[in-house]
Order: structure tokens, then C-alpha cells, then sequence
């Protein structure tokens, strides 16, 4: 479990390298793609694989939201490497696993899934895209010099 | 021209519309073509046009082009379209532009002087090959090692995820079709994954993949498809999360591929 999440927090700084986010802000990727699946494997026995993704999604979009107030930096960049450990990359391999096996039963169960999670992760994203950018001000602004309207 | 204009500070700026009118298409062109979504690009050329004080600026932004336009019966004429073609993920040069918009806004910047710090982030170097690639190894066997695999795995999907993003960049300087280049990566993976396997290297084959595919997931695509549908810009929006599902289909066609591939050398579909 432990081992996981420092996995989670390893690959997403490693995506952000590959997405040239600037230096200083690895490790804030990283803590966040590792808070998203820390949230994603804790809630996943009690509220089952959808909810608990589109927890994690949202906790992923509201920590880069309230680091970009912080840092003073685009949301976007904690955002494309810290929603990485959420993609169903399970659920598109197996897809592909069952078709090549010819098993289209199985194939299409698992692509269903694959789609809820990716659905999940689409209304997570969104719902937290909706709180007004006045929050997370007010509760960056007390961590940070100066703060602007401009996320 | 008419009489001088003065910025949002009231500043006198002697640059002309047409000097800032370029400052703001070409910050907005930066910004999409290094993966911002669009409402950024909007807000930026918006921002950079009225701190100058061009009242009659208009912007119009999709995934592949921007639109600007100043003038009226009192000022001169003023439009132009850029239209993009090459993308390229850059999330340093995403904000540099930010930060160098809130520079202008708070007056540290003449249009002149603002060109310039534009001119340069635009020549910003970003990462060497080799870094690129070998932290899309180490993301790979991070993906791995996560789905309940172990260290010899998670070496596999690093050998595999450095090559297949190797060869992503390769692609991408041939000008290979998205489709053609992510159904290849996904072979690659799956084929390279199971030579690993075979020869005993990694035990599990299927985490092995897994992680190594993470290169090619389109990530910035699909987040910015949903924040542009979010934003209510339907049509950037769509076409971005087009473009995720095809690539989405692309790695699945792959890996059915190499896997059948695999079942057509070796007599059985590998669990």
C-alpha cells in the first residue's frame, strides 16, 4: 500500500518530466498524483470502482487548483501528470486482451468499465472545475505573498 | 491612428494596435500549441489587448487556431489568424506565458520589451532526449510496480516505456499520423513486454503493459477536453476529446495486435 503510493508519486513526477513542467514544481505533482491514489485505493472497497475514482479526481483537480493559488503557477501542470495514476490503463489493456482472445463477451464488460472510470474521472474533474476560483484564493492566500483572480 | 493611447495604468503607450494586437495572437499561439486549454489562450490575449488599451480588441480561439481583430470607424483596421499545426506538450513555456501576462498587467512590461520576453520563452530548450525518454521509463515502471507487481516487472516496463517513447519522438519528427504512431507504440510494448517475459526477466506480463502503455495515453488531450466542455467551448472541446478516443482505440488496436502476434509465433495468448 505504502510502496504503491510512493509508486504513484514517482510516475506522476516522472510524466511531469515528460511534460516539461518546470523543476520547482515536481514534487507538488508528484505529492498530488500520489494523493489521488492514495484516495483512489483507500475508498475503492467501500464505495466501489466509479465513486471512488471520481473521488480521486476530484481531490487531484482541488489540490492543483489550491497549489496554482499557492505557487502562482496554471493549474494545468499539476493537473496532466497528477490525473495519470487514475487512467483505466487496466481496463483498456484487458479490453484489448479479451478482443485479441476472442472472447467479445468479456471484451465488452471490460471496456464498459473502462468507460464508467473514464466518465468518472470526466464528472470529477468537472464538478471541482465548478467551485469559484474565490475559495481557493481564500484559502491560498494566507500561504502565499500575493494572490490574483488568474489561476 | 487617432489620439495616444494610454494602458489600463495610464501609462502612455506609443506602440501601435497592430504591434500589441501581434503581442496578444502570439502569446495565444504559444499557449495552444504547448497544450493550454482554450479558455487560458482566451483570457491571456484578452488580458494582454485591454491592458494596452486596444478597447475594440476581439479574440476567437479553437484547438487550431486564433483569431484576433481591433479596429473601428474611429480606429485603424486590425486582423489576423493563426493557425496551428505542430503541437507539442510543454507545461514550462504554458507558464512562462502566464507569468509573463501578469507581468503586463501589472505594468512591468512595453509591448516592445513584452515581444522580447515572448520571443524568448518561445526558444526555450525544455528537456534533452535522453531525460525525456528515460523518465517515461521510470514513469512506466512506477505504473507498473503500482498494479501489484514487483521490482523485475517494473524493470521490464522501463526497458519497454524508454523504447516506446523513443520511438514516439521519432514518429513525431517523421510526421507520422497519430493513429499509425500509437497503434506501432502499443505493438512495440506489448511485443518488447513479452520478449521480457519469455527470457524470464518479469513475471507479469500484463502489468508489464500496462505501465508501458502510459506513455501514449493522451492525458493532456483528455484533461483538456474536459475542462474546454466544462468552460462550455463545445467545439474545441469535442475535438479534443476526439482525438483522446481515437488515440484511446489506437493503443487498444495495437495491443490486440502484438498480442495476436504473439499467438501467431508462439501458439498462445500469454496471461
Amino acid at each position: 500500500m505504502t510502496g504503491q503510493i510512493i509508486a504513484a508519486v514517482i510516475g506522476t513526477i516522472a510524466f511531469s518530466v515528460v511534460f516539461i513542467v518546470p523543476a520547482k514544481y515536481y514534487l507538488y505533482c508528484g505529492l498530488i498524483g500520489g494523493a489521488g491514489w492514495a484516495v483512489l485505493s483507500l475508498s475503492m472497497n467501500s464505495l466501489g470502482e466509479g465513486l471512488s475514482t471520481m473521488l480521486a479526481a476530484m481531490t487531484v483537480l482541488f489540490l492543483s487548483r489550491l497549489t496554482a493559488v499557492i505557487k502562482r503557477c496554471p493549474a494545468t501542470i499539476f493537473l496532466v501528470a497528477g490525473i495519470l495514476p487514475l487512467v483505466p490503463g487496466v481496463g483498456v489493456y484487458k479490453t484489448a486482451y479479451y478482443a485479441a482472445a476472442g472472447e467479445l463477451g468479456r471484451a465488452a464488460a471490460t471496456g464498459y468499465i473502462a468507460l464508467k472510470d473514464s466518465i468518472a474521472i470526466v464528472l470529477g474533474i468537472a464538478l471541482v472545475f465548478e467551485i469559484p476560483q474565490k475559495l481557493f484564493n481564500g484559502i491560498g492566500r494566507p500561504l502565499t505573498k500575493r494572490v490574483e483572480d488568474h489561476d | 491612428m487617432s489620439e495616444i493611447r494610454v494602458d489600463a495604468r495610464g501609462t502612455e503607450c506609443p506602440e501601435s494596435d497592430e504591434a500589441v494586437m501581434e503581442l496578444a495572437i502570439s502569446a495565444g499561439r504559444v499557449l495552444l500549441e504547448n497544450g493550454a486549454e482554450i479558455f487560458r489562450a482566451e483570457d491571456t490575449v484578452r488580458r494582454i489587448y485591454t491592458h494596452y488599451g486596444v478597447t475594440t480588441g476581439r479574440e476567437f480561439v479553437l484547438t487550431n487556431g486564433v483569431f484576433v481583430s481591433a479596429g473601428s470607424t474611429h480606429e485603424d483596421m486590425f486582423a489576423r489568424v493563426e493557425s496551428i499545426s505542430q503541437f507539442d506538450i510543454n507545461m514550462e513555456k504554458i507558464t512562462a506565458v502566464n507569468e509573463l501576462s501578469r507581468d503586463i498587467e501589472d505594468g512591468r512590461y512595453t509591448v516592445r520589451e513584452a515581444m522580447q520576453k515572448l520571443e524568448s520563452i518561445k526558444k526555450l530548450k525544455g528537456k534533452s532526449l535522453p531525460a525525456v525518454i528515460l523518465a517515461s521509463g521510470a514513469g512506466s515502471a512506477a505504473f507498473c510496480y503500482i498494479l501489484d507487481s514487483t521490482l523485475a516487472d517494473g524493470i521490464c516496463a522501463f526497458a519497454a516505456g524508454s523504447a516506446v517513447y523513443a520511438f514516439i519522438l521519432f514518429a513525431d519528427r517523421i510526421r507520422m499520423s497519430k493513429l499509425v504512431r500509437n497503434v506501432i507504440g502499443a505493438i512495440i510494448v506489448t511485443v518488447i513486454s513479452w520478449l521480457l517475459y519469455m527470457t524470464g526477466v518479469g513475471a507479469h506480463l500484463n502489468p508489464m503493459i500496462i505501465g508501458s502503455i502510459m506513455p501514449l495515453i493522451p492525458g493532456v488531450a483528455f484533461t483538456n477536453a474536459i475542462r474546454d466542455i466544462a468552460d462550455g467551448n463545445y467545439l474545441s472541446g469535442t475535438v479534443r476529446l476526439l482525438d483522446a478516443v481515437i488515440i484511446f482505440t489506437a493503443i487498444a488496436i495495437g495491443v490486440s495486435m502484438g498480442l495476436m502476434l504473439i499467438n501467431r509465433i508462439s501458439g498462445v495468448i500469454p496471461v
